[in-house]
């Protein structure tokens, strides 16, 4: 296996404030990673530095061998690294077909956008019947597709979640995780963030888990949900 | 009475077209990137220097010299918004006003060097239109037909073209229009060129028909912003829509009072609606 994207020793914070002190972590290829951890222990950040939002301080971001962590955030869609942020961050004033056709940005992604569109229109026929609608009128189930559907138009090589399921009801929750599970089949590299641990470490192949910007465990999902820590700091058991 | 009141009216409502470009220019700056750019009003004088110079120094119909004002009001633009905005385009509100204000005052600077204050006068005409009681001279016809055909341009290119919904996307959300690979600093570039492109098409309009300064500019930046609250800030057609208010009430003004009022009444109208509703009588943006 070949890590697609590699953390090495990173650590970014804002202004003053350090956040992330030595970061490493590894996405190998076709694998759905998990990366889990409280609130505010720099989960957030982490997918900002990498996307290039903020600056790395220290250490280095590659992708498929080569350093990105110094490129500006707009550059990253272009190589395939794609973030669906938290909040969703939607164009909320233009319509869903707008929203879908600015995800399909980058020169990549531009060519196949006829494509990529009916693409994710198979994947959330819902998003189809809203075609026109303005993105801010969606409910959150749907603001939530649009956001994943806009980040799969991109045509990403490594697609990131920021808490995907966060406040959304436990029937979309289904629904995105079968979605994912799509994707892996068809061999997309994922990242899932999330403060939900027991969900992520459900569907996932391998785990990060992080606290106070540091990464304090990984392995196989599975087999960091059995760990003692794991259980009683974030699974209740 | 109504011999007066209707052209008195026609005759504003013509004005207003052109206040309603200059304030579109103001306003697509602020709602795409919430600025208000204080150098909105020289660079309207810019722009009826513009067209004087090409038309007095080459003869070149006004109209023509209206896309080379044009193109030289979006390149300086975006020149300015590389200079004096981009470094502070973060910062609070007080910045962005200072760094525009200094704009302001280094065009008002070098302009009244280098073209002093006397006023011009284009030596053009198009003579006069007259449908029964009213009265007017071609040149304001015009204007209202080119902001027309500018406001319907503007909005193809807004809901259309790629680069016009990015400008859309930036406004909306700028970093999410960076996460999909939009580069916002060259569309916020793209979109302050645009909104002094306007301004400086109201300006070479407005000079095909009153004489001018390069202190002129001012007047109608004052006239933008109560245009603007008429018709909501970041809205380009409710500016068109607030500039044929403004217009109409110009107009008709002077008929019933002395026309050193109409700025009292502007201006009290500004104070008024900013009280009662300060997303503006057609705006919905905050």
């Amino acid at each position: 296996m070949m890590a697609l994207l590699e953390i090495q020793d990173l650590e970014s914070g804002y202004g003053e404030v350090q956040i992330l002190w030595g970061v490493n972590l590894s996405l190998e290829k076709g694998r759905l990673t998990s990366l889990v951890g409280g609130n505010g222990v720099g989960k957030t950040t982490l997918l900002r530095t990498i996307t290039g939002t903020i600056k790395p301080w220290r250490g280095s971001v590659r992708f498929n061998g080569q350093e990105i962590g110094h490129l500006p955030a707009y550059r990253k869609p272009d190589l395939g690294v794609v973030l669906v942020p938290e909040g969703r961050q939607l164009f909320t004033d233009m319509s869903v077909r707008e929203n879908l056709e600015m995800g399909a940005t980058n020169s990549r992604a531009r060519a196949h956008a006829a494509q990529n569109l009916e693409r994710v229109f198979g994947l959330f026929p819902r998003l189809k019947e809203r075609e026109s609608q303005r993105a801010g009128t969606l409910s959150g189930g749907e603001q939530q597709m649009l956001a994943v559907a806009r980040g799969l138009m991109a045509e990403p090589e490594v697609l990131m979640f920021d808490e995907l399921y966060l406040g959304l009801a436990p029937v979309l929750v289904l629904n995105l995780f079968e979605t994912l599970q799509q994707l892996k089949r068809e061999g997309l590299t994922m990242l899932l963030v999330e403060q939900n641990v027991h969900m992520a470490l459900s569907v996932s192949d391998y785990a990060y888990v992080m606290a106070e910007g540091r990464i304090t465990l990984e392995g196989p999902a599975a087999e960091v949900a059995q760990q003692d820590e794991v259980k009683k700091a974030y699974l209740g058991i | 009475m109504s011999d007066i009141l209707l052209p008195s009216l026609v005759d504003g409502l013509l004005l207003g077209f052109v206040y309603g470009i200059a304030a579109m220019g103001l306003s697509l700056i602020w709602g795409v990137m919430d600025v208000i750019n204080l150098s909105h009003g020289p660079i309207i004088a810019l722009g009826m220097f513009g067209i004087y110079l090409i038309f007095t120094n080459t003869g070149l119909n006004p109209y023509l010299a209206l896309f080379v004002v044009a193109l030289a009001g979006l390149l300086l633009g975006m020149i300015i918004y590389g200079v004096a905005v981009h470094r502070v385009i973060d910062a609070p509100h007080l910045s962005t006003l200072l760094a525009t204000f200094s704009v302001n005052m280094i065009i008002i600077g070098i302009g009244t060097a280098l073209l002093t204050t006397t006023p011009r006068n284009i030596d053009f005409t198009l003579g006069s239109l007259s449908v029964g009681p009213i009265t007017v001279p071609w040149t304001r016809v015009a204007a209202a037909f080119a902001t027309m055909l500018v406001t319907g341009l503007l909005y193809l290119f807004l809901y259309v073209s790629r680069p016009g919904k990015y400008i859309r996307a930036v406004a909306n959300n700028r970093v999410a229009a960076e996460l999909m690979g939009i580069p916002s600093a060259r569309i916020l570039a793209l979109s302050f060129g645009l909104g002094t492109m306007l301004a400086a098409i109201a300006g070479g309009l407005i000079a095909t028909f009153f004489p001018f300064t390069i202190l002129s500019g001012g007047s109608y930046e004052l006239k933008s912003f109560v245009i603007c609250v008429l018709g909501g800030l970041g809205n380009p057609l409710g500016a068109l829509f607030g500039g044929l208010i403004l217009g109409g009430l110009e107009g008709l003004t002077p008929a019933f009072m002395p026309t050193t009022w109409v700025p009292v009444l502007e201006f009290g109208l500004f104070v008024l609606i900013l009280l009662v509703r300060p997303s503006g009588l057609l705006g919905s943006k905050s």
